[in-house]
């Protein structure tokens, strides 16, 4: 039996599509069957992230109005074995889905896939509750500063509300040197306020901007930071217990660097 | 421990603490109004229980949480018109 798992933050802009292109990449990467749900109905991203929207066919709303099957629905991903992909239609809108009908998908490709990660829309409307309500687990996607903190926080109150646990923190766009000079927060303040466990940071990576320009998720350059903060989350996805490095700025030559580049 | 030259000389302190604190002022309150709902339920039933002990009218009643620190406090007003005779009841 596999995992459903929702991607989900909130606020928008902070990397749940990003987060989830890369970590079922990498998943598959790893070996594991996996499918992607875009349940961002009627703005939907995750197969032009995933530069698959030229073979999207069928979206999940032709599953649900029986107009063809769940497996046919699902677009390969060629690039790597056993990853799959399920679009979300653009010219219906997210009240067009019943909860329900999102849980009896999630539960089919349970029963044959490692993985299904749910990319969830923003907000905390029907968008959410249909991309929450067949998962298992979730996975809260926030960056270091105040606005998307707040909503991961209300995210997470709902997220437990309806039961889904374990639900496991990424903070992304984490700025070692912002940190390291005092103008961000790190990882220990964030946990501090939103006290649930954190399964990964990811750096600011410019790479992310490239790699979603090309339809090439991150992770397929192993060199990049953010490639290796994906690959360590799916790792740790697969149950492998692999430590949270440390990515602040400190020492005496970064002091040193502050110092003379004061920041407010 | 981690103090920047400018924070030893008294100046702007980090902005990092500044969001945090923020946050954690932010996210309580949320928290409690989002609670709203909890509320509700919790006063019905406490009331549904109170009421087979003694007799009050149901718009009296305040029920609030109250924060102390890092804790939260219950505070709950019943103003009772009589006691129901306990002994009759068996």
């Amino acid at each position: 039996m596999g995992k459903v798992i929702v991607v989900t933050s909130g606020k928008g802009g902070v990397g749940k599509t990003t987060s989830t292109a890369n970590l079922g990449t990498a998943l598959a990467l790893l070996g594991k069957s996996v499918v992607l749900i875009d349940a961002d109905v009627g703005l939907r991203n995750l197969d032009i992230v995933m530069g698959l929207e030229s073979r999207v066919v069928y979206t999940s709303m032709d599953v649900i109005e029986k107009q063809c099957e769940l497996n046919k629905a699902l677009v390969r991903d060629r690039r790597v074995d056993g990853l799959m992909l399920l679009a979300a239609s653009q010219k219906n809108n997210k009240d067009d889905m019943q909860p329900e009908q999102m849980k009896a998908i999630c539960d089919k490709l349970r029963t044959t896939y490692d993985f299904t990660l749910v990319d969830s829309p923003a907000g905390i409307e029907r968008g959410f509750r249909n991309a929450s309500a067949g998962a298992d687990e979730a996975i809260v996607v926030t960056t270091p500063d105040v606005s998307a903190i707040r909503d991961a926080d209300r995210i997470i109150g709902l997220l437990q509300n309806v039961e889904v646990e374990p639900i496991n923190l990424v903070i992304n766009r984490f700025s070692p040197q912002l940190v390291g000079n005092g103008s961000m927060m790190d990882q220990a303040d964030v946990l501090d306020i939103l006290n649930i466990d954190l399964i990964g940071v990811v750096p600011e990576d410019s790479g992310v901007i490239t790699s979603t320009n090309r339809g090439i998720p991150l992770v397929y350059e192993d060199g990049s930071p953010g490639a290796q903060a994906y690959m360590r989350i799916a790792r740790r996805l697969t149950g492998q217990r692999i430590p949270i490095p440390d990515l602040e700025q400190k020492g005496l030559l970064s002091s040193i660097v502050n110092w003379f580049t004061k920041k407010k | 421990m981690n103090l920047s030259i400018k924070q030893l000389f008294g100046r702007k302190p980090k902005s990092s603490n500044i969001a945090k604190q923020r946050l954690k002022l932010v996210i309580t309150q949320d928290r409690v109004d989002v609670d709203d709902r909890f509320m509700t339920r919790l006063h019905h039933e406490l009331a549904e229980v109170l009421a087979k002990y003694f007799e009050f009218s149901a718009n009296s009643v305040k029920m609030n949480l109250k924060q102390e620190g890092n804790s939260y406090i219950l505070v709950a007003d019943f103003p009772y018109t009589k006691f129901h005779d306990m002994s009759m009841r068996r």
